[in-house]
């Protein structure tokens, strides 16, 4: 690393890669998802698409998203409808901007800001407003009460969410990734075996944040056809559908990072470009618990999923941030 | 029951048969009808409500398997003219059963031909609301006091009533039904396909 | 414009409370979960529903007047099409309508036939809903292992009769003689395909492992139970006056089955249980037909074994005249009562015949069960009384 950039220079590069990740990695999680999901139903899944295993399927169903007809509906507020999905994508991306892959404070990440998970947190709820344009806009009840559902369970569960990241912002002494990531090393050990109340908290919630099943109710395709996604067809069908892989990549980094060490593991020295290794061998795991998940349970009600979040985990989270404080003082 | 069931099983299935038919016929003041093994009672139409009030309630007869109607008519559209003349006339009728030992009987009346009429079942059995709606349809009866008589199947703007005899099958008029007589020989006798295995 | 609003103003004064609208939402006839082509007009306030009208007709084919242009086996194939997913069991009711009028019995090989393809029809109709309704609930796993198994009863289904789904296999007076391996003459040789018996038996064996696997993927399942326990209670009463029958019915904790109570196929030879649910609710109605494929893979395994020997058709005229009369016959199919009430003035057709269906009657009682229901039980609801458009418009 002895190369020396300008910080403009350096930022510019950075930017591109966290906007090329994107796609990148809608495809490697798309791919595994339809594989394992295939897996576990006995089937094959992807077969044919570039000569073996279908590992090109993705790319082929990227060019024909490209290539379809841009369809908006007649009555549609058609400024709000074609906006919808890059405000989406717009809060996935810069969700990446914070995530550390290496404790280098020029190459290891975008920005270290010192309000790092903060930021993470407020700027994932953009995407809220990106579903709930989608929603109104789309001049489709099904889109309306799809995107009416996702204002509401969003909302909802970016309560337990910021919760269950304030034990490990206390244990830190940090909002900061980076210095997240480093408390961790020092110690020796990630905060996963202190905060694992707040890790369930955080990994259920963030299923909700991402409207996945069992929290799918946004899209429920047998109730709502496709909810808020509806109507959009082509290219910004293809911006929703990469955006939720994406946004499971990133919300699965913050995981990893607050709860399981980053880019540390016992033994290893940071340093070296095993890290970001590290980082995405972690990354994988809950993404493939969250797939398994996906394809294992059916979907909640709107009511029961209000219940969980307002009855159940807002009061443990409330409960865990109290526990920890104490015993930080008393410790 | 079996397969091949002894005589004095049948008799005893027969018996009980009849004796179910009298008692549905003498609660509900009709005539019973006992034939291949399905029990018939006819009530005047005066009595038509009454009866599958009384049915659904003092019988037990609480489960509403159907409700239709036949159209008895000598000049046909489609299908074959009746071999002797019958009495002109709409039959309406309902199914209906117990649940624990399968007794089953059809409560049976007669309507006009020319404005066939009936007070509606709808709320001595629910059921009966969209089978009355299919009847209205599709013989034109109409059901006084249905909540709602609104066309079932068919599209609103339709006009006519298909199950009734003189509803011509329209397709039928242009070709005749060539399947009709279906008069091709069994292959034993040398007509019809090869018996021969064609896989073989 | 000043004006306005001041009407405005003084009207939110009167009407201190606000005024909500409900919405009109158009659940078909083009739907993912209306099996077909169901159309709900629903009137929902938020997520609830004020009022639900479901529209229907959109499948009629006027099979009750076509039969009357028809002959006696021809409606067999038409009769076929009513409840597609269970072919086979349309067709028994009307044969053994059509042979009580002319006072023909089937030989007892035929009858045992007849009665080994409906439990597998009633099997691979189950095994469809087993597919079909956790992926109404979003949980996606269950078809393949459901489907798996139907895709055995089938081909076994097809290794007999010719036919996955429709398999025009009866015939007035038995079963259509079916070729066995090799060139056959005349009537020697006519039997079920060889090895049919020994398939069977093994296939019985792999669908009764699959009931179990379903249901510890399902039933163990804490998100299932939540969206099925104590939604949609049909009280026996109210289901029945509504002519709700079969599976759904009993689930509502009334153990009527014909196949326990009527003769028209030799049940009464055989060792079976009637299951009962409890409550009457979604988690019931599934129940239910789980262990009902349980039964009837115990029919079928006793029946085989002890399958007699007979001609498979009992001697009826070439061209078939049905005698003047009229009859009901009713039968349990998968979906409930199936029934053929036969008027026949001794031609080649009937004269009428009223087609009683059971996805008919047990879908009349949606405008009763959906009332007050949240849209997401809709379609817990409605998938749980299994009910085919084919079956309901005819």
């Amino acid at each position: 690393m002895s190369l020396e950039l300008t910080f403009w220079w350096l930022l510019a590069i950075k930017l591109a890669v966290a906007a090329a990740v994107v796609p990148v990695i809608g495809m490697v999680i798309g791919y595994a998802e339809m594989k394992l999901s295939a897996h576990m139903q006995s089937r094959v899944g992807p077969y044919f698409a570039g000569g073996r295993f279908g590992w090109a399927q993705l790319i082929a169903d990227g060019v024909k998203f490209i290539q379809k007809e841009d369809i908006i509906p007649e009555e549609a507020d058609r400024p709000v409808f074609k906006w919808a999905p890059a405000l989406v994508m717009l809060g996935t991306m810069a969700l990446l901007v914070i995530v550390p892959v290496h404790p280098s404070p020029r190459y290891g990440i975008v920005r270290d800001l010192e309000v790092g998970i903060f930021y993470a947190l407020a700027i994932s709820s953009v995407s809220t407003i990106g579903v709930l344009m989608a929603g109104w806009s789309s001049a489709n009840k099904y889109s309306m009460i799809g995107g009416l559902r996702a204002a509401g369970q969003l909302i909802a569960y970016e309560l337990p969410l910021v919760l269950a990241t304030v034990g490990v912002v206390i244990q830190a002494g940090t909002m900061s990734m980076q210095g997240i990531v480093s408390a961790q090393v020092a110690q020796g050990w990630p905060f996963l075996l202190t905060q694992f109340i707040g890790f369930a908290i955080f990994m259920i919630a963030t299923l909700a944040e991402l409207t996945r099943l069992p929290f799918d109710m946004p899209i429920a395709e047998s109730e709502l056809v496709m909810g808020y996604v509806t109507e959009y067809s082509g290219f910004r069908f293809l911006f929703f559908f990469l955006a939720e892989f994406a946004n499971m990549f990133s919300m699965s980094v913050i995981a990893a990072t607050l709860f399981l060490g980053g880019y540390g593991l016992w033994g290893i020295n940071p340093e070296t470009l095993f890290s970001p290794i590290i980082l995405f061998a972690k990354v994988g795991i809950l993404i493939f618990l969250m797939i398994w998940l996906r394809w294992t349970l059916p979907r909640l009600r709107e009511d029961q999923l209000q219940t969980l979040a307002w009855k159940w985990l807002i009061p443990i989270a409330i409960v865990n941030i109290i526990a920890t404080a104490v015993l930080k003082v008393v410790l | 029951m079996t397969a091949s069931p002894s005589e004095s099983t049948v008799s005893e299935a027969a018996d009980a048969l009849e004796e179910f038919a009298d008692r549905v016929a003498a609660a509900v003041g009709g005539r019973a009808e006992v034939a291949h093994g399905t029990v018939k009672v006819r009530v005047a139409p005066s009595a038509w409500k009454e009866a599958l009030t009384v049915t659904s309630g003092d019988l037990g007869l609480v489960f509403l398997s159907w409700l239709s109607a036949t159209d008895w008519t000598n000049e046909v559209a489609v299908g074959d003219e009746p071999d002797e003349p019958v009495e002109e006339r709409y039959e309406l009728l309902c199914a209906v059963s117990d649940l624990s030992d399968g007794n089953l009987a059809i409560i049976s009346t007669d309507l006009d031909h020319d404005s066939p009429s009936i007070p509606s079942v709808a709320d001595v059995y629910p059921g009966a609301n969209w089978h009355e709606r299919e009847a209205a349809e599709m013989f034109g009866i109409d059901f006084v006091g249905h909540p709602d008589l609104t066309k079932l199947y068919l599209p609103d703007s339709f006009e006519g009533y298909p199950l009734r005899k003189d509803f011509p099958l329209l397709s039928r008029e242009v070709k005749p039904w060539p399947g009709k007589v279906d008069v091709e020989d069994m292959p034993e006798n040398g007509g019809g396909p090869s018996t021969e295995n064609p896989g073989a | 414009m000043q004006g306005t609003f001041a009407h405005h103003l003084s009207e939110a004064a009167v009407s201190v409370e606000l005024e909500t609208e409900g919405m009109t939402l158009n659940i078909g006839p083009q739907h993912p979960s209306t099996h077909g082509v169901l159309r709900l007009v629903a009137t929902v306030d938020g997520e609830r529903a004020t009022n639900v009208r479901p529209v229907i007709g959109y499948m009629h084919r006027g099979y009750e007047k076509l039969s009357e242009v028809r002959t006696y086996p021809q409606i067999i194939t038409i009769i076929n099409r009513i409840d597609w997913v269970s072919g086979f069991a349309n067709e028994v009711p009307f044969v053994v309508a059509a042979e009580r009028l002319m006072g023909v019995e089937a030989p007892p090989r035929a009858q045992w036939i007849r009665l080994v393809l409906t439990e597998m029809a009633r099997i691979s109709s189950h095994l469809v809903f087993m597919a079909s309704y956790p992926l109404e609930l979003g949980a996606a796993t269950p078809l393949f292992f459901a489907l798996r198994e139907r895709e055995r009863v089938l081909d076994l289904l097809e290794s007999v009769t010719g036919g996955r789904f429709h398999p025009n296999f009866n015939r007035l007076g038995g079963v259509k003689p079916v070729y066995a391996a090799g060139p056959v003459t005349k009537k020697a040789g006519m039997d079920i395909p060889s090895g049919f018996l020994a398939e069977t038996r093994d296939a019985m064996t792999k669908v009764l492992a699959t009931c179990d696997e379903i249901e510890n993927l399902v039933a163990g399942n804490e998100v299932f139970l939540a969206r099925t326990k104590d939604v949609g209670i049909m009280p026996a009463d109210i289901a029945a006056s509504y002519g709700v029958s079969g599976p759904n019915l009993r689930a509502s904790g009334v153990g009527f089955d014909l196949r326990k109570v009527s003769d028209y196929l030799p049940y009464g030879d055989f060792d079976f249980d009637v299951p009962v649910g409890r409550n009457g609710d979604c988690w019931d109605r599934w129940w239910v037909r789980l262990e009902e494929i349980r039964q009837s893979c115990r029919i079928i395994t006793q029946a085989i074994d002890g399958l007699p020997s007979s001609p498979l058709q009992a001697k009826v005229p070439r061209i078939i005249k049905v005698p003047a009369g009229e009859t009901y016959v009713r039968a349990e199919n998968p979906k409930g009562e199936m029934g053929y009430h036969l008027v026949s003035m001794g031609g080649l057709g009937p004269y009428r015949l009223k087609i009683r269906s059971a996805s008919f009657s047990n879908l009349s009682i949606l405008p009763w069960i959906l009332e007050e229901a949240l849209v997401p039980d809709f379609i817990a609801i409605m998938g749980s009384l299994d009910f085919v458009l084919g079956d309901v418009d005819r």
